[in-house]
């Protein structure tokens, strides 16, 4: 019979020194570790810990779907008729002030930079989100893979046994407008999206079939298969393949998604929302090597009630991404890990008669934290009211491109879709340098 | 009985404002007004000029949300959590009382003028000594956080018209009359319809009570806000009262409005008890008349802006009102 | 490539004394299979290559019937395809196949795919009309075009403009790369200049013939008057005229008082089919009709049919829409020619060494299935081959299969449309391993389910037969029926489990999951 693919990895850390070898032995190791143990204990490895912290760079995005507004999180304009009711406060960085709402990330600005100068001019929900999922949008004949697909594939394993990109994206607001998508680079790299359950679909074996038989079976239907593909060169035959192979590893992974397995005192820090318990669960994920996680936080489309809306999404915000960077940042993790905070768009300095703001692309913010970011810095300028960008803007492209060499990406790599070159970012798209560590 | 009925309300005078007008209060037997809003700043104006002039009287450091007149001193509340007194003729400020940990929501006062009650976002609702400012109690009977683990709000307060109850009202729906002899919390209801949480098509709530009024008999306690959302994008829920026999502890109308989408943010009593008056709005504004007795709506109305606020004049004839830009004098 | 006139002769083609040079096209009188083997031949030969062996006759029967009427053939199909000895037979099974009222529905579906992807509408309640009618590819496109909404039989058709008549560009791009086969949307703003032949004037020459058709009380409504202003990328502002892809223009009306009714979109109709205009059009549907049936189009990309990206096969290319022109782009008699072919017919394993360009037809293609393929055949696959309808009582197996194809409707909607390059996502791999449906539906032991058949078959030998040749197709090897004994005879105790654990590593073996 098939050898028990798990017995490749002996588990020494002897075995483990070959950088070039390494990162698969990480990942085969991560799912392994995870199966077999009630706790994540491959970052407890010190030599492992240490390797997968100096070469793996991962990112966590915070999904504020349906557009936050930039004046209730980082760019406040307190004393203004259009300010809205908050104050702003003064954070650990002397000059940088955030809204009263943020009381948790103004004491950790050190690790995080804030773009203010976004304008990105689609202000449309679908639009939108295509555009700040992707980076640009797409051409009628091609489309885009989006963020995660693109770090999936840049920063993940072909053979990968954890997930490369996930997402959790539970509420129903945009949720069809902004669904993640691999566009060109095909579905190896889609998202396993989580709508509804924290567990993903069909990673738990039924009833039905006993383990052992599963296994088997799957090995039994490896082994036709490999007759089949004998004489037969095709990419799409081998995705097929190594799809099923993958299978076993995911299986194990269902562990990463178990808010329980987590000590108290850690869920605690997290807090009791459903947000919380969610980026508590990409933190373990992106620790077991899952190199990007979306977790989708919506109901920010305030055109009623702006302030009231804000008043209860921003805390929550504020408290688990403090929770987050904090507890990256004691697992060694965070210097390798890029956390960004995006939406569609922002809000209208505008208030309508419903006390709401509206759809706002022209002057808008987006938050870069940890991994190749210079920490506790403002890039950009909006005008007194924030109704325009008066100092360094941005649009989409240059964001993308900020974050890809943020993880040590170059910008402009290039796909190639037949003959065609297709550059991660349009060409000629610069990244923020004052922004990148 | 109601006599106003057929007739459509008259716009005998609107001001048009840079600010969203949140509160005002009147002087009794005149068209002299105090009003103060999203500028942060309470403003004195009297309207029976062609042009009316108004003019500054102070500022708090944020919104201010509640206004009300004792004697010749105006009381202000905000989202700076102060109260401030200020006399009405030399417009100085008189005293500043850090009254709230977070927004003050909403000022009432009792109708001998001798106590204010206060509500804030840190779920306390205090009374207060309207003349040297003393705080006499705080009664603490909402919870702080919303099921979902949001923080609440306390939106509103109102004294009976006999000055010894008060109500306070949340934004679950959850409604406390005191007795502010002793500060006992001497009945509770709910109105769990004004909650608008809702799992699955929203994950916040913009809901809430947000306007609370006796009848002038004291029986009757009316609460007003917004029905279950429908999209979240905005106020899409249909404007609600509820109205309680509050010591029998009975819900006697239960109304949703089949015109107007939006929140109730004020209600008020026709002092003879024909109807209650509720305005409010969500991209418009409206007021609507609501008959007890028939349990229908006499009278649907738009107002020329979201409604925050209104008073009636001593006949029940003449409604100002204040809201989105605007303040508006209205003849029933 | 060009093929020169040695190798002409070398394959003793009699040549024309008009035949002056290359590009000279064999005569329009040769079946269309004949026209293909030769130039795609003459081209292996060229590069010295043998091509592979031609498919076994089980293996032909899988690839035509999924490619005609989308799915796998029954255990008795192969069987007696296998056993015939008539001479013939695979031209007997093609037309047979091609009459099916399965075709028709086929057709619909894969035109339905490649017309309304990435829509949330469908033409397909039409093109079953149109189909079983036998409408030709140009009337199609003129009713998808132009579709009289008044006409109940044609109301269906206009889903297509509906789809897209909010956005004008993509109505423009993809009808451009539909029926002409270019893509006039990137040479805008890429940074290959790729292509000369594409101006903006050309894409806003092809958007001006959309931009005066609108939404109307729900129907598609187009004004007489209008034209597209434009910047071109140094800034001047330019108005386009009603200009197609060749550079032909056509004179708009320029006052609202002449009488006739002037459609901008009727007339492009009328100028794309004209006898010096028409390449775009017939190359475009002939390329992407042979990628079909081959996996990959005598040029590639399908949307990048321009000047600087030649054919593989330009004599083929052009003589294939020659004949489509001439035959009125009768699009069953093309595809009754190309599966006749040699070509189509070889093996899609190669045992000798590097696996020669795909470009050169030398071996077939491995394509994956398309949802309703799989789906269908899913369904196909897991049914007991003996509580089918023989194949001599046609109807009554129709009526069955239309049955199992309803059903598969909603487990087609779990898989991947494949593009060019398809990579199988791991939610597919997932699924099978451990969804439900598959579980409870696909591998239940019901009444007419295969494995309430496997099961009764208490011989481990005839239970691998059968489940062998219901779902691939084929018997088994030696080497599998061993394989598969062995796992059968480790799980004695649970034989029925055994029995649905083999039929799983069948169903979801890579051979089950393409066309090869």
């Amino acid at each position: 019979m098939v050898p028990n693919r798990r017995l490749n990895f002996c588990g020494s850390p002897l075995h483990i020194m070959d950088r070039r070898g390494f990162l698969g032995v990480a990942a085969a190791g991560a799912a392994a570790f995870a199966a077999d143990m009630t706790q994540l204990n491959v970052l407890q490895h010190p030599l492992l810990a240490g390797e997968l912290k100096k070469q793996q760079k991962r990112c966590l995005l915070l999904w504020l779907a349906g557009g936050a507004s930039q004046l209730e999180t980082w760019d406040p304009k307190p004393g203004t008729l259009t300010g809205g009711p908050f104050r702003a406060i003064p954070t650990s960085v002397p000059g940088i002030h955030i809204s009263e709402l943020m009381p948790q990330m103004a004491q950790r600005m050190k690790h995080t930079c804030i773009i203010r100068s976004l304008n990105t001019r689609i202000g449309d929900h679908g639009g939108g989100a295509q555009l700040m999922m992707r980076g640009r949008r797409d051409e009628p004949n091609l489309k885009y893979p989006d963020l995660g697909a693109v770090l999936a594939r840049e920063l993940g394993r072909r053979d990968s046994q954890v997930p490369d990109y996930v997402s959790f994206y539970f509420a129903t607001e945009g949720r069809n407008m902004s669904l993640g998508t691999a566009g060109f680079l095909g579905s190896r790299y889609a998202p396993m999206e989580l709508y509804t359950s924290m567990v993903p679909e069909n990673i738990r074996r039924l009833d039905g079939i006993n383990d052992l038989d599963h296994k088997q079976r799957a090995e039994l239907r490896d082994l036709l298969s490999k007759q089949f593909a004998q004489g037969r060169a095709s990419s799409s035959l081998g995705s097929h393949n190594a799809a099923y192979q993958r299978v076993r590893g995911l299986m194990a992974s269902e562990k990463l998604f178990d808010a329980t397995q987590e000590p108290p005192k850690i869920r605690d820090r997290y807090g009791p929302t459903l947000f919380g318990e969610q980026v508590m669960v990409a933190r373990r994920l992106i620790e077991a090597g899952v190199p990007f996680v979306r977790v989708a936080r919506a109901w920010w489309d305030s055109h009623g009630q702006n302030f009231e809306t804000h008043q209860e999404l921003v805390p929550e915000l504020d408290h688990v991404m403090a929770a987050l960077l904090d507890d990256l940042q004691e697992r060694g993790l965070l210097e390798h890990t890029l956390v960004i905070t995006l939406a569609e768009f922002g809000r209208t300095p505008r208030i309508n008669p419903s006390l709401g703001r509206d759809h706002f692309a022209t002057a808008w913010s987006a938050t870069l934290s940890g991994c190749g970011i210079q920490g506790g810095s403002v890039w950009g300028k909006t005008d007194a009211q924030g109704e325009r960008v008066v100092d360094g803007e941005v649009g989409a492209a240059e964001l993308f491109a900020t974050i890809y060499r943020a993880l040590g990406i170059n910008h402009q790599k290039n796909y190639h879709i037949g003959s065609r070159p297709v550059p991660l970012t349009e060409p000629g798209t610069k990244p923020i340098k004052a922004v990148l560590a | 009985m109601a006599n106003a009925n057929t007739k459509k309300l008259k716009t005998a005078k609107e001001l048009a404002r840079p600010e969203i007008v949140f509160c005002l209060v009147r002087v009794p037997g005149s068209s002299r007004l105090f009003f103060a809003g999203s500028d942060m700043t309470i403003h004195d104006v009297d309207l029976s000029p062609t042009k009316p002039e108004p003019k500054e009287i102070g500022t708090h450091g944020s919104y201010v949300t509640g206004l009300v007149l004792a004697g010749k001193i105006v009381l202000s509340g905000g989202y700076d959590g102060r109260l401030i007194w200020w006399d009405s003729e030399t417009r100085k400020q008189i005293r500043v009382v850090a009254a709230h940990t977070k927004w003050i929501r909403k000022v009432a006062i009792s109708p001998n003028g001798k106590t204010i009650a206060s509500v804030g976002d840190d779920m306390v609702c205090r009374l207060w000594d309207a003349g040297d400012g003393k705080l006499l109690r705080e009664l603490r009977g909402h919870a702080e956080q919303t099921p979902h683990h949001f923080p609440s709000m306390l939106f509103v307060c109102t004294f009976a018209p006999d000055g010894q109850f008060l109500a306070t009202a949340d934004k679950v729906g959850h409604i406390v009359i005191w007795d502010t002899a002793n500060g006992k919390p001497i009945k509770t209801l709910e109105a769990p319809g004004m909650y608008t949480w809702d799992p699955v098509q929203r994950k916040h709530s913009i809901g809430g009570i947000r306007a609370l009024a006796f009848s002038a008999d004291g029986k009757y306690l009316a609460a007003g806000g917004i029905s279950k959302i429908g999209n979240i994008d905005h106020l899409d829920g249909k404007a609600r009262i509820e109205i309680f026999d509050w010591q029998k502890g009975e819900k006697t109308h239960e109304y949703v409005d089949d015109k107007f989408k939006g929140i109730i943010e004020h209600l008020a009593f026709h002092p003879q008890g024909d109807w209650l008056l509720g305005g409010g709005g969500a991209n418009d504004g409206f007021f609507l008349f609501f008959d007890l007795k028939a349990n229908k709506a006499l009278r649907q109305e738009k107002a020329a802006m979201h409604v925050h606020a209104f008073v009636l004049d001593e006949k029940a004839e003449t409604i100002y009102a204040a809201g989105h830009g605007k303040i508006q004098v209205l003849n029933t | 490539m060009r093929i020169n006139l040695p190798i002409l002769a070398l394959l003793g083609i009699a040549l024309g004394p008009s035949l002056t040079g290359a590009g000279e096209l064999f005569p329009p009188t040769l079946p269309i299979e004949e026209a293909v083997d030769r130039y795609v031949e003459a081209q292996l030969q060229e590069a010295g290559l043998q091509p592979a062996q031609p498919a076994s006759d089980a293996n032909f029967i899988r690839r035509l019937t999924l490619d005609l009427i989308g799915r796998i053939p029954t255990l008795e199909e192969t069987r007696s395809f296998v056993a015939s000895t008539k001479t013939g037979k695979r031209i007997e099974l093609t037309d047979r196949l091609l009459n099916s009222p399965a075709f028709v529905r086929h057709q619909a579906t894969e035109f339905d795919t490649l017309l309304m992807n990435g829509t949330r509408g469908s033409v397909r309640p039409y093109l079953l009309m149109a189909l079983a009618e036998g409408r030709s590819w140009d009337r199609i496109y003129r009713d998808l075009l132009l579709p009289d909404e008044s006409d109940p039989k044609l109301k269906p058709a206009a889903e297509f403009l509906h789809q897209r008549v909010r956005d004008l560009d993509k109505l423009t791009a993809e009808v451009s790369s539909l029926f002409f086969g270019v893509n006039i949307s990137c040479a805008r703003c890429h940074d290959h200049p790729l292509v000369a032949d594409w101006k903006q004037d050309h894409f806003f020459g092809m958007k001006s013939f959309f931009s005066r058709t609108y939404q109307s009380g729900g129907r598609l409504a187009e004004r007489e008057t209008g034209l597209v202003k434009f910047k071109t990328t140094k800034g001047v502002e330019r108005q386009a005229r009603l200009m197609f892809l060749t550079g032909k223009v056509v004179e708009t009306k320029t006052s609202k008082d002449s009488s006739a009714k002037f459609s901008a979109r009727a007339e492009l109709v009328k100028l794309s089919l004209q006898p010096d205009q028409r390449d775009f059009f017939a190359r475009s549907i002939v390329n992407r009709i042979w990628h079909r049936f081959f996996g990959y189009g005598l040029v590639m990309p399908l949307d990048q049919m321009h000047s600087e990206n030649a054919p593989s096969h330009p004599e083929l290319l052009d003589w294939l829409a020659r004949d489509l022109v001439e035959h009125g782009y009768d699009l069953r008699r093309l595809i009754r020619g190309l599966v006749l072919s040699r070509a189509y017919a070889r093996a899609s394993r190669w045992d000798k060494g590097e696996v020669p360009q795909p470009s050169l037809f030398a071996v077939a293609r491995v394509r994956p299935l398309t949802p309703m393929q799989l789906a269908v055949s899913l369904r196909l696959a897991v049914t007991d081959p003996q509580t089918l309808p023989a194949p001599s009582k046609p109807e009554e197996l129709d009526k069955r299969l239309q049955g199992l194809e309803a059903s598969a409707a909603s487990l087609a909607r779990l898989f991947d449309q494949p593009d060019e390059d398809f990579q199988v996502g791991v939610h597919e791999a997932l699924l099978f391993s451990n969804g439900a449906i598959i579980e409870k539906d696909l591998l239940a032991d019901g009444g007419d389910r295969l494995l309430n058949r496997l099961r009764q078959l208490t011989k481990d030998e005839e239970a691998i037969d059968l489940a062998v040749q219901t779902i691939l197709c084929r018997p088994p090897r030696d080497e599998e029926r061993k394989l598969l004994g062995e796992y059968l005879q480790q799980r004695v105790d649970r034989p029925v489990e055994a029995r649905r654990q083999m039929m799983w590593a069948l169903l979801t073996s890579a051979e089950f999951r393409f066309n090869y």
